[in-house]
């Protein structure tokens, strides 16, 4: 039975196999596109792609979400990395410290959805700060306490140790899980591949004469693309072919694109998001808006449902440790859920520009999500189903099939 | 499109092969009593060996509170091999985190390795630590004994003298902690949950035989096969990590406690009751019943021969695994193999020929 199921999938395979070759002979031959076999483009030579600014930027936040769960740190050490200024000595790496870039000024600042809408970005800034004083306050202290409804503490999540809330909430993943959204695919999504910001300025006339950045081997809306693909794979142990080790490479956005795409229900679409990245960058280069602009679409739309499947994963794992009264395991699903659903207000929908789900929307689940009087320690698999249930209801997957 | 069609096509295959499969498996027809079995595993194989711990855990309190007291070498050997004899009966009692010892979350107190030195030796120096917290799982339990009786410095001879009233203090506390944790479950059983056990004689979902078949193969899969041997030889890291073997300070134990608790297992499966030849209705006679096969023979006979296999294997290799993986890992990894492939047959073939379906998922949150 298993030899033919497995014929059965090489076969499936091969027919998915021939059905995307087609689609690949599709790629508008009369264009002109030369898209290349990796992520590799080059002037006169010299390679094109940059986006350290983005490493810098995950490397910093993964200090970060690392140090919320060393009850050493003070707030002001924390606000530090967040906020961090060229030179001060927040980071144990260097360059880390040299840098002139930080989290915080790219949290909630794209072009699209906040450039003008300063309240909502400064809410929300304003929120991630709060976790991190509310970790500092509420948590730091009782890290020797066991938790209980309605006191901060530990609990057990199997072996493992999870520090939360009086509301059984783990700060350090909502920070983390909501950065997800707000760094990363807000400013790739919304900001870096955003006609505002791809086309802004002369950019357009200066890629078709190939004028290049001063100083630079790459024309500007070249290099505004690489930053949002920055944002997908700069921490990548090679960026050219990042799907090699898709997943592996932080705790961010290529995190859960792998675990999405491992995903049987999902498989493929790490595959899909990086083509579409590559054949974008080589319309640009070929000066093919309107295949650039699809690339665009397809990102959107692929990034999006990640988040959005990745909530709904999270939302039903924590309904079954709630029912199978594991509230440490619950807690800890949960608060990755939270930062999920948090991060769906930065999701883009394509062909509009709006989100998902609106950050009112999002507010909105997130109280249902904490309306029991001890917030997680009180909330039912029937909300959990809900939210579940109205995540994917927008999106074109099941709740099954994001289990 | 064409790719919906493929995937029913797909299904569709699987299907039929699916239910050509069971149609081999049997009758299907299910008219075995559960209650007989859960009689059989609470009255002659769990409580029986609870109780056994429990004598044992005793003779460990107070071979510590004899050695705490008068700290000779004579005390100390008494007290190591008082702790390896609980340690080996421990052994037929971890599959069993059912009822009060899921709630206590026992096994997590009494056997999370490898421990952590630092941990133990930052509890003895400040006498400060609540060993309630989940942050200690890995500063208790019999790892944590291990690291004191054998591990605080390499001293071959006059180990007794390396022991200080510090720790000695922990020792107790420890001890004691899981003298308190072992008193709670065996008491659980002996005064109503037994009855709770084998009243809930159904075949849903909460089902004891359910539940209980769910957390033996959870046990077999995650701390039997991974715990002792997966871990610690690599298999799911990048290099391997000999530091992670069980009872890694008295370093010659690893084997006994892996064979320990494979005969365990087997016994459990068997439905072999505790300390006697004696056998009685399991999941082995559940098999039988529902004439389940492999490979034209009996699917439960393909079990108890694998575990045969890995037993027969286990000869091959060192008493210290640790030993073992760093001199000649692939005879490691080939004990893995063998264990694994019983992954396999409990969790897919025997749970589906009792339409058991596995509630725990491989995923390590995250």
């Amino acid at each position: 039975m298993k030899k033919i199921l497995l014929s059965t999938v090489a076969l499936s395979t091969l027919f998915f196999a021939s059905c995307s070759s087609d689609d690949d002979n599709n790629d508008n031959p009369s264009t002109g596109i030369e898209v290349p076999a990796t992520y590799k483009f080059t002037r006169e030579g010299s390679s094109t792609v940059s986006f350290g600014g983005q490493t810098t930027r995950i490397a910093m936040a993964e200090e970060i979400i690392s140090k919320l769960k060393d009850n050493s740190y003070t707030e002001a050490q924390l606000d530090g990395m967040f906020a961090h200024e060229e030179g001060g000595n927040d980071f144990s790496d260097a360059d880390l410290n040299a840098s002139s870039k930080n989290v915080r000024s790219k949290t909630a600042a794209s072009f699209d959805f906040f450039s003008n809408n300063q309240s909502d970005a400064t809410a929300i800034k304003e929120m991630f700060d709060m976790w991190i004083a509310k970790q500092v306050d509420d948590v730091f202290p009782n890290w020797n306490e066991l938790a209980a409804a309605g006191s901060a503490g530990q609990i057990a999540d199997g072996t493992s140790t999870r520090y939360v809330n009086a509301n059984g909430l783990e700060f350090n993943q909502l920070f983390g899980k909501s950065l997800i959204g707000a760094l990363m695919a807000d400013q790739a999504l919304n900001n870096y591949l955003s006609d505002g910001v791809l086309d802004a300025g002369t950019n357009v006339e200066e890629n078709n004469n190939g004028t290049v950045a001063e100083g630079k081997t790459y024309t500007t809306m070249e290099h505004k693309w690489d930053e949002a693909y920055g944002y997908v794979y700069g921490a990548s142990q090679n960026p050219e072919t990042p799907n090699a080790t898709i997943g592996d490479d932080d705790s961010f956005l290529n995190k859960y694109i792998g675990k999405v795409n491992a995903d049987e229900d999902f498989a493929g679409i790490a595959d899909e998001i990086y083509n579409a990245f590559k054949k974008g960058r080589a319309a640009i280069v070929a000066k093919e808006y309107g295949v650039r602009d699809e690339q665009v679409s397809i990102i959107r739309e692929a990034i999006s449902k990640v988040i959005a499947v990745r909530a709904v994963n999270y939302l039903q794992a924590g309904k079954d440790a709630v029912e199978g009264n594991e509230m440490g395991t619950a807690f800890h699903d949960l608060s990755e859920g939270y930062g999920f659903i948090y991060s769906l207000q930065f999701t883009r929908k394509s062909g509009t520009g709006q989100p998902y789900f609106t950050k009112g929307e999002v507010d909105t689940m997130i109280s249902k999500l904490m309306a029991g009087t001890n917030g997680l320690w009180d909330v039912t698999p029937a909300t959990l189903d809900e939210l579940s249930n109205e995540i994917a209801a927008k999106f074109n997957f099941t709740v099954d099939q994001a289990k | 499109m064409i790719k919906k069609v493929l995937f029913l096509f797909v299904a569709v295959l699987a299907i039929s092969c699916g239910s050509d499969d069971s149609g081999s498996d049997g009758n299907g027809a299910d008219t075995f009593d559960r209650k007989v079995m859960l009689e059989n595993w609470a009255d002659n194989i769990i409580i029986p060996s609870y109780e056994d711990f429990q004598t044992k855990m005793n003779d460990l309190n107070s071979k510590t509170e004899v050695f705490v007291a008068d700290g000779s070498a004579e005390n100390l050997e008494n007290l190591r091999t008082s702790w390896l004899n609980a340690y080996k009966a421990w052994q037929h009692v971890s599959m069993y985190e059912i009822g009060k010892s899921e709630e206590l979350t026992f096994r997590n107190f009494m056997n999370i390795y490898p421990t952590s030195s630092t941990k133990i030796e930052q509890f003895v120096a400040s006498g400060n630590y609540n060993l309630q917290l989940p942050s200690t799982f890995d500063a208790q339990g019999f790892p944590a004994l291990d690291y004191l009786l054998y591990g605080i410095s390499d001293a071959a001879v006059s180990y007794e003298t390396v022991i200080t009233d510090a720790h000695k203090d922990y020792l107790t506390a420890v001890v004691s902690r899981m003298k308190t944790l072992t008193d709670e479950v065996v008491a659980d059983w002996e005064t109503g949950f037994r009855e709770a056990f084998v009243g809930n004689s159904g075949s849903t979902a909460s089902s004891s035989v359910n539940v209980m078949v769910n957390k033996y193969v959870f046990y077999y899969e995650k701390f039997l096969r991974a715990g002792k041997i997966g871990i610690p030889v690599g298999v799911f890291s990048s290099s391997a990590l000999p530091e992670k073997v069980e009872g890694y300070y008295s370093a010659t134990n690893s084997k006994v406690l892996f064979e320990e608790a494979l005969t365990a297992v087997q016994n459990f499966f068997n439905g072999k009751h505790y300390g006697s030849n004696t056998t009685g209705e399991s999941l082995k006679s559940y098999l039988v019943d529902l004439n389940a096969k492999k490979d034209g023979a009996g699917l439960d006979a393909a079990i108890n021969s694998q575990w045969e296999s890995a037993r027969t294997f286990s000869q091959s290799v060192d008493a210290n695994f640790a030993n073992q993986i760093e001199s000649d890992k692939n005879k490691m990894l080939g004990l893995y193999d063998e264990v694994q492939k019983a992954v396999i047959l409990l969790k897919v073939e025997m749970m589906s020929a009792m339409s058991i379906s596995v509630d725990y998922s491989d995923a390590d949150g995250d």
